[in-house]
């Protein structure tokens, strides 16, 4: 008895420094901002002495009706939209690659995985020194193969500006595709796809009906996982697209939801709807993340 | 891919195939990091003529390396914020920072995983895995301020500490979980604590679990930019990405250098991927699916 005591008691002692951090840097501030959520809290408005009132859901209310809101909420579905299926389908073909026995599978692994290891605020940047329209080596490269005769300004449009901070989360996230569905892809019973292939299928046959479907669970984690991460980009816009000079306007091209939560708190210092914002951003994230989370149980997987 | 069989023309077309996809991915994944890496040792002649065609430097020199270390103002923004050792400053940030945050979170990883699934306390926190930074942002800068931790680099470490605890706890208790319990049994009966259990007998088994927590969390808070970029604000804490985010100034951007100090950035991701990708690799995906 004494013994099951004092072992409850190291436990706690075990847990405790994490538990303080946690209440202390976690739930407080994470409670407190959604409380502040309900106040109109504005510096600006107050100064810094004056006090909040409470104001209800009238946030909610005014970010759930801005243009401003909807515009960036559209501006993320696009990046997610165009970040998905070319992530998912060159992670697909990359594991397909390193799934073969061959010289140089090893190196070629350690050279896919690289973009994913690096801080994603630098491979923003790396992008933009690639796109640059006076300099850049893409300019360099399609004059040089005689693809383009003069130099582009290849973010010169609204469009092209998401396009491309697409592509560059795209080749920073890819790897983790390729991960996921390589093991899956190292976890399909050999046999099977060795019967198949006796009983004469071909190639594209096998991984229609035999490999695709296996692959299926792996493909709803990496959805799910990705869709949650590209929602809420951040490091990439800033270094490609969004500006970055401190005090400089922020891009609104490229003003993803992030984006704007980081503006509407930081620049305009506008608090309470900030803190409403941050909230919104977390249940639309989260809120399709467990759809496709219930999907992938539905499966049965 | 079995060569040993005969060579049919399809066999060929499909193998060409292979190699050529191979290829294209290896030039994707490469060529971005081999541009910025082939800005940083040209001369700011051969990289800003036009068209471009010195892919492979004829000239190459470290001296961006040295200005970019040496005489930050020539790059700044307008000039306008002078100093010549922010880059020295970033790298002493990081690198503090990266490795203490690491270091803090193995330790109280390894002691509440083990003692998991024994107390209240771990189910809240398991509860709070999802809960990014971002939506407590606002009243968590006001109890910086309170505390004082704004612009140092003990704040960040907390930070740190305190958002990455649910994951590394919940990723080193699955790597404890995999040792025999017999083992640990047979320690307890014979009289050892705990602390000795745990120090004795089930961290060296699970050891590779340690080494990946330690790697993964230096290198998410090596990465990490948006909470550097809100609670750090000089040289006292500004960690490598908020530096050479400062270099991206609003009028020009002195590009030799800023990719010198970008290939700086990337040295320990890529280490990590040469040296350490299986437990980087494995930790970073178990984390991200969980």
């Amino acid at each position: 008895m004494r013994r099951i005591r004092s072992e409850e008691r190291t436990a706690y002692l075990a847990i405790l420094p994490v538990g303080l951090l946690l209440a202390c840097f976690v739930y407080y501030p994470a409670i407190s901002t959604f409380l502040m959520g309900l106040t109109d809290a504005n510096p600006r408005v107050q100064g810094l002495e004056g006090s909040a009132h409470f104001i209800g859901l009238r946030n909610y209310g005014q970010m759930l009706g801005s243009g401003e809101f909807w515009a960036s909420v559209w501006r993320t579905v696009l990046i997610v939209l165009m970040v998905l299926p070319l992530e998912l389908a060159i992670g697909l073909a990359a594991a397909m690659i390193l799934n073969e026995q061959f010289r140089g599978r090893a190196v070629l692994r350690t050279i896919a995985i690289v973009p994913w290891m690096l801080p994603p605020l630098v491979n923003g940047f790396t992008w933009s020194w690639i796109l640059n329209g006076d300099y850049g080596a893409l300019n360099g490269l399609l004059y040089q193969l005689h693809l383009v005769t003069t130099y582009h300004h290849w973010l010169a449009s609204p469009s092209a500006q998401l396009f491309w901070v697409a592509v560059a989360q795209v080749w920073t996230r890819f790897p983790f595709a390729m991960v996921v569905l390589l093991a899956a892809l190292q976890s399909i019973p050999q046999d099977v796809v060795e019967a198949a292939r006796v009983d004469g299928a071909r190639p594209a046959q096998i991984f229609r009906s035999v490999t695709f479907p296996m692959l299926l669970p792996a493909f709803t984690v990496a959805l799910a996982v990705e869709f949650i991460v590209t929602f809420q980009i951040f490091d990439v816009i800033w270094s490609l697209t969004a500006g970055g000079a401190a005090g400089q306007v922020i891009n609104p091209f490229t003003k993803a939801v992030m984006i704007l939560n980081y503006e509407v708190v930081f620049r305009n210092l506008d608090l309470g709807l900030g803190s409403a914002l941050a909230y919104l951003i977390l249940v639309l994230s989260m809120g399709v993340g467990y759809v496709f989370v219930r999907m992938l149980y539905e499966r049965g997987a | 891919m079995s060569g040993a069989r005969e060579m049919t023309p399809a066999r060929l077309v499909r193998r060409l195939g292979f190699w050529l996809a191979a290829i294209a991915l290896a030039l994707w994944s490469l060529a971005p990091v081999y541009w910025i890496v082939v800005s940083s040792i040209s001369t700011r002649i051969e990289l800003y003529s036009v068209p471009y065609k010195h892919w492979i430097p004829r000239a190459p020199t470290l001296q961006n390396y040295v200005d970019v270390f040496t005489t930050g103002p020539k790059y700044r923004a307008g000039g306008f914020l002078p100093s010549a050792t922010l880059l020295y400053s970033g790298v002493r940030n990081s690198l503090l920072v990266a490795l203490l945050a690491a270091a803090c979170l193995s330790l109280l990883a390894s002691l509440a995983g083990y003692f998991r699934g024994r107390s209240f306390l771990f189910f809240m926190m398991l509860l709070l895995v999802p809960l990014p930074v971002w939506v407590s942002l606002i009243a968590l800068f006001q109890l910086m301020s309170v505390l004082g931790l704004i612009d140092t680099r003990l704040g960040l470490i907390l930070l740190f500490v305190s958002y990455g605890a649910p994951l590394y706890v919940w990723l080193m208790q699955t790597y404890i979980r995999a040792t025999p319990r017999d083992i640990e049994e047979a320690a307890l009966i014979d009289g050892a604590s705990r602390f000795r259990a745990l120090r004795t007998v089930v961290l060296p088994v699970a050891l590779p679990g340690l080494v990946s927590v330690f790697l993964v969390a230096f290198l998410t808070v090596w990465n990490a930019f948006l909470i550097p970029l809100i609670f750090t604000n000089s040289e006292a804490a500004q960690p490598l990405t908020v530096v050479l985010s400062l270099f991206i100034g609003q009028y020009e951007v002195a590009w030799e250098a800023m990719s010198a100090a970008a290939v700086v950035t990337m040295i320990p991701p890529i280490l990590m991927a040469l040296f350490f990708q299986h437990y980087v690799v494995r930790g970073l995906a178990l984390g991200a699916v969980q």
